[in-house]
């Protein structure tokens, strides 16, 4: 298959604090073992309409 | 912002309407399971081989606070609420019971069985909510305000709907033409009675009359009606003989009386107390032996579980668990039973009238606890009465490896009989509403026993805890005597927040002051029933009642009357003295010392010509609706007089309302107490129409519907939130003109809408007929702007287990890039993408079968990803993900917008800047155009109340307090004596000095022409809602359609969507305002 796909950033529900997680890794934070994380916002350019 | 600071910091006054939901709940955990499983009856096994009897009973419940799955026993995971919310799970807690097991005379064993999980409501003394400042619960990411009450069930909000029953311990006469169907030779008259035992399970009882002139006792066992006549039963109570029945059933008839005022006896009672008499003589039944006998032998094959008792015992369990189940001795049972053939008498006569069953007055509510604690107790009795058969099956099979007298044995069949589906019996009725039961419970109904809590609004949210619904069954009857709003309910239920239509009028809303009694008092403490009851009787006999205990025969009406408590004859009072007696239990409710407690209920049913039952009732149970008013007739000595008084002995009182008036009474008839305050008739919602006295009454109720289904901020929370659909709207405001409940609820925090610059004239055209012109500028800088956030959960793990055990996981494919643009690397898609119809927003890999699939978005319009959130049960990667989507829902032509008065309309254009008019003087451009028309026939004097109020009120850069019936009111202290001129004037005089017209008009020039319009234009803000009936939600892509002209719903959705647009109907069939040249007034 391809190559690695590269780690995606989440952010904790519960401490704010940034994890990557690559597949097949275990959905908790790092920080305080909560289970519930956020996908951060994507850095790619998005245009909105502005109406 | 400080001021509402301050009031909002504890929430109390919100908190309050939600009590009675979480005061039930809280009694079922901490009182209201064990009575129940005290009286579930212990079974009893018999072997005959080893002649060994087992007898298993529950004791002890234990339930315990929600708890993360997998968390270990040392540590303790505390699962919040939210986490239950954005998981999709259910916020339950353990419950376990001890089961007790006594082989013969031996010393009883316990085990702890484990009945699965009880869901637990929030805020309740389980919850860990409970007592959280608002500081706590923002920290654990709900609401500041979060008032619990509810649910949560799969993610989902659910409430348990309060239903009417029928008053409970209160006999009720009852004319209904379905009694005569019974059986030959009945009537349609009956006195009723609905009693209700320690643990919330009730039996009605019902007293047949007879053509003949005899009675007949009716109830149900196991759905089936049994007929017992009157004098069987009244034997077989107590020992007695026929001259002691005689005399006590002919007590209420006096010859000195003849027809004179509050006599309910006449000679007829006499013949049929010869008839009861004689009906016994026909069954050559005697003593109370040769009754009981009688009752016991046709009882057995249907009492479980007494096969091989005497008839004796099966009759006295009969006597006890079916007739007059609220009182446990035999002699109280004995003097109700007298007391209703004497009131069914007196309504055979005509001497009494029949109660209305649809009045509040003889109605109750049903409480969530209750309702739980009814349907727990049944499924437990079937899950014992299943081990037993389960056991006696063994024992019948006589299995090898099978020994009685081993309580590992017994315990491993009864394993057989899994404790877990109690819990989820229990979640399974808050999920779907519905009971599944074989005894029917003594409810009306089977389903609709619960709803979803819908946060469309707050308003809508907090409607949902304040609604009372008058029971299922009578939604389909034709006749709309149910759906009469009656003058008992004053005070009570809201006469204005009722919707139109289908319900009206069965779905009603407790005013804002109604409370519902419960097992809690004032200060949160348990409430002794015993010892309330036992205080009031010494308070009776102190003044001059007659205790009936020690003697049976009682004197009747008019010269005695008989003392009810709780639904049992306590004695009688002269009638002479009762009045006295009333005013000063009276006065011992006020007083926190005297034992007696703040809102027993004194039902004084005075002596009349015909009327209601005379008798003094009296109640102290839970669940009857109470409300506050102050009683004047109390010596005023600084100590508190606002009285709880209920729905039942309101009726007979005289209470003032303070707008001056005597209410026609003049001063026959002195008023004993005072209301409050006006709006404590309205419903919290009512209460927010500013000035809601000026409109004219159905645009009130217009409102009431309206505000419920306005988009609004939803939600504090709305980051943490899962919910399927959710209105949110971008931009609101605190109205300037608002009334004190406004304040008083803090719905600051959760407001429903914009101070819009409305100018009522006709331009352009396109504002007729309920059609509005927004500005298009006005729009584009914010203005009614809102979003639709819908949730789309994928749970891999859920949907494998259908299928084959397919192992399937979040991954985008390498090999086919066309995904990539919207995928990310983790399958799912990238948060603050848009994603347009048919594109991919998330893919699953198949490990089975090496494919991928790619979700699609359906529908007809783009998103956009909010938020991604991932979560997991087990600690395998990445099986579970919440997908929400944001639509844009900015105004659009089409939408609904609506005053605060039922004045709603939908845009027509969105109207350039350029092209408004505008003000000669300020130079400001409207908002919003309505039409003049709007006015003249819906007289909806608030509205333009409003518009010039908050125009002062703008100018001052202040709030104007709109609270309707300020003019009743008393002034509290008499600063603003002299103000007695209308409120126009006080808002013109204002106006004018501030330099604008008094009558709030102003001059406007037209923005097409320049040129000044010919009239003044009245022009204010006005606090409009933006409602939630959108034109993107609706019109489906249909524009492509070859048949789509505009309103014209393609064929195959017109029966899906029951919606039909305000102003295009459904295209098809002309409705509403379509209809053209037809006026009607809506």
């Amino acid at each position: 298959m391809d190559p690695q796909p590269e780690p995606v950033s989440y952010i904790c529900g519960d401490c704010g604090m940034e994890n990557t997680l690559k597949p097949g890794d275990v959905i908790q934070c790092r920080e305080c073992g909560y289970r519930i994380l956020y996908k951060k916002r994507t850095r790619r350019i998005i245009q909105y309409e502005a109406r | 912002m400080g001021a509402t600071k301050a009031d909002a910091a504890d929430y109390g006054a919100l908190r309050e309407l939600f009590r009675h939901h979480i005061e039930s709940f809280d009694h079922l955990v901490d009182r209201g399971l064990e009575t129940m499983l005290d009286k579930i009856k212990p079974v009893q096994i018999f072997d005959p081989s080893s002649d060994k009897t087992l007898k298993i009973w529950f004791a002890k419940p234990e339930v315990y606070q929600p708890q993360k799955e997998g968390s270990s026993k040392t540590s303790h995971d505390a699962l919040l609420p939210f986490e239950c919310r954005q998981a999709k799970t259910s916020y339950a807690g353990k419950f376990v019971v001890h089961l007790y097991f006594q082989y013969d005379d031996k010393v009883a064993v316990h085990e702890k069985f484990n009945f699965g999980h009880l869901p637990i409501m929030l805020k309740s003394k389980l919850c860990y909510l409970n007592g959280a400042d608002p500081q706590k619960l923002v920290s654990w990411k709900e609401e500041s305000s979060e008032m619990g009450g509810y649910f949560i069930l799969n993610g989902l909000e659910r409430v348990v709907r309060l239903l009417i029953l029928p008053k409970r311990n209160y006999p009720m006469s009852m004319v209904r033409n379905s009694f005569r169907d019974r059986r030959e030779g009945y009537t349609d008259k009956a006195v009723v009675i609905r009693c209700v035992r320690e643990d919330q399970s009730s039996v009605t009882v019902k007293l047949y009359y007879l053509q003949n002139g005899s009675a007949r006792l009716g109830f149900w066992i196991q759905a089936r009606e049994y007929l017992l006549p009157v004098g069987v039963v009244l034997k077989a109570l107590i020992d007695t003989n026929d001259h002691e029945i005689y005399s006590s059933l002919t007590s209420c008839y006096s010859e000195k009386y003849g027809r004179g005022k509050g006599v309910v006896g006449n000679q007829l009672v006499s013949e049929r107390a010869k008839i009861i008499l004689d009906e016994l003589r026909d069954l050559t039944l005697f003593t109370r032996r040769q009754c009981l006998q009688h009752i016991g032998e046709h009882f057995q094959p249907v009492m479980d579980g007494l096969e091989n008792e005497s008839f004796i015992s099966v009759a006295s369990a009969v006597l006890q668990d079916y007739i007059f189940v609220h009182l446990n001795n035999n002699y109280d049972k004995f003097n109700l039973l007298i007391f209703m053939v004497q009131k069914l008498f007196s309504l055979i006569d005509q001497t009494s009238s029949p109660d209305n069953p649809d009045s509040l007055q003889n109605q109750e509510v049903l409480l969530p606890g209750h309702l739980i604690t009814i349907y727990l107790k049944d499924k437990l009795e079937d899950w014992l009465q299943k081990a037993k058969k389960l056991l006696q099956d063994e024992l019948k099979n006589k299995a090898k490896n099978f020994d009685f007298s081993s309580l590992a044995h017994v315990k491993k069949v009864m394993d057989k009989n899994p404790g877990r589906q109690i819990g989820s019996a229990i979640e399974n009725m808050l999920k779907t509403g519905r009971l599944v039961t074989q005894s029917g419970l003594d409810l009306q109904q089977r389903a609709g026993y619960t709803v979803q809590a819908e946060r469309l609004n707050f308003l809508r949210f907090l409607s949902h805890f304040r609604a009372v619904h008058r029971g299922a069954s009578f939604a389909g009857l034709r006749t709309t005597s149910v759906r009469k709003l009656l003058p008992e309910s004053w005070g009570f239920l809201c006469p204005v927040h009722t919707p139109d239509g289908e319900p009206c009028g069965l779905l009603n809303h407790m005013t804002c002051t109604c409370r519902i009694t419960s097992f809690f008092d004032s200060k949160g403490n348990f409430r002794d029933f015993v010892k309330i009851r036992t205080s009031i009787l010494n308070v009776l006999i102190g003044i001059g009642m007659t205790p009936s205990l020690p003697k049976i025969v009682q004197a009747g009406p008019p010269d005695v009357l008989s003392v009810l408590l709780d639904g049992r004859v306590v004695g009688s009072i002269p009638s002479a003295e009762v009045e006295k007696a009333v005013s000063y239990l009276r006065r011992l409710k006020l007083s926190t010392t005297s034992g007696i407690p703040d809102d027993l209920e004194v039902g004084y049913v005075p002596l009349s010509f015909g009327g209601a039952y005379p008798g003094l009732y009296l109640f102290t149970n839970p669940s009857r609706f109470a409300r506050p008013v102050r009683n004047i007739s109390a010596p005023v000595d600084g100590s508190q007089n606002i009285e709880l008084i209920g729905p039942f002995e309101q009726v007979f009182m005289e209470i003032r309302c303070p707008d001056g008036g005597d209410g026609g009474r003049r001063n026959e008839f002195p008023a004993t107490h005072e209301e409050i305050h006006p709006t404590g008739m309205l419903s919290v919602v009512a209460n927010l129409t500013p000035w809601s006295d000026h409109n004219q009454s159905p645009r009130n109720m217009y409102q009431c519907q309206m505000a419920k289904q306005t988009m609004a901020f939803s939600s504090q929370a709305i980051h943490f939130r899962a919910d399927q659909k959710l209105y949110h709207l971008q931009t609101p405001q605190t109205p300037i003109v608002r009334t004190g409940a406004y304040t008083k609820y803090c719905i600051d925090e959760f407001p429903t809408g914009t101070n819009a610059i409305v100018a009522v004239l006709a331009y352009s055209g396109y504002d007729m007929e309920d059609a509005m012109i927004l500005n298009k500028s006005s729009v584009e800088r914010g203005m009614f702007h809102g979003q639709i956030y819908q949730t789309e959960t994928i749970d891999l793990s859920e949907q494998s287990s259908k299928s084959d055990r397919e192992q399937r996981m979040f991954r985008r494919s390498n090999t086919d890039k066309s995904a990539h643009p919207w995928i990310d690397s983790d399958g799912l898609p990238y948060v603050g993408q848009m994603i347009r119809p048919n594109e991919p927003y998330c893919s699953v890999y198949n490990e089975v079968t090496t494919t991928t699939k790619n979700h699609l978005r359906k529908g007809s319009e783009s998103a956009i990803v909010d938020y991604v959130a991932v979560d997991t049960k087990t600690k395998k990667g990445l099986q579970k993900a919440n997908i929400r989507f944001r639509h844009p829902r900015n105004p659009v032509i089409g939408d609904k917008f609506s005053s605060r008065h039922g004045q709603k309309g939908v845009c027509s254009q969105l109207w350039p800047d350029v092209d408004m008019p505008f003000s000669g003087i300020t130079g400001m451009r409207p908002d919003l155009i309505i039409n003049p028309h709007a006015f003249p026939s819906r007289m909806t004097i608030a509205m333009l109340l409003e518009s010039i109020a908050a125009k002062v009120g703008s100018l001052d850069g202040e709030f104007v307090d709109a609270t309707p019936f300020a003019s009743s009111t008393k002034k509290a202290n008499g600063e603003e004596k002299s103000e007695s001129e209308l409120l126009v004037d006080q808002i013109g005089a204002k106006l004018r000095k501030k330099g604008f017209n008094y009558h709030g008009v102003e001059v406007l020039y037209s923005g097409v022409y320049g040129t000044e319009l010919t009239c003044e234009i009245f022009i204010g803000p006005v606090y409009y809602q933006r409602l939630r009936h959108m034109v993107s939600d609706k019109f489906q892509a249909s524009s492509l359609h070859w048949n789509s002209r505009p309103g014209h719903t393609p064929a195959h959705q017109r029966k899906k969507t029951r919606w039909r647009h305000p102003i295009w109907g459904d295209g098809t069939r002309f409705h509403g305002c379509t209809r053209g040249g037809v006026f009607i007034a809506r």
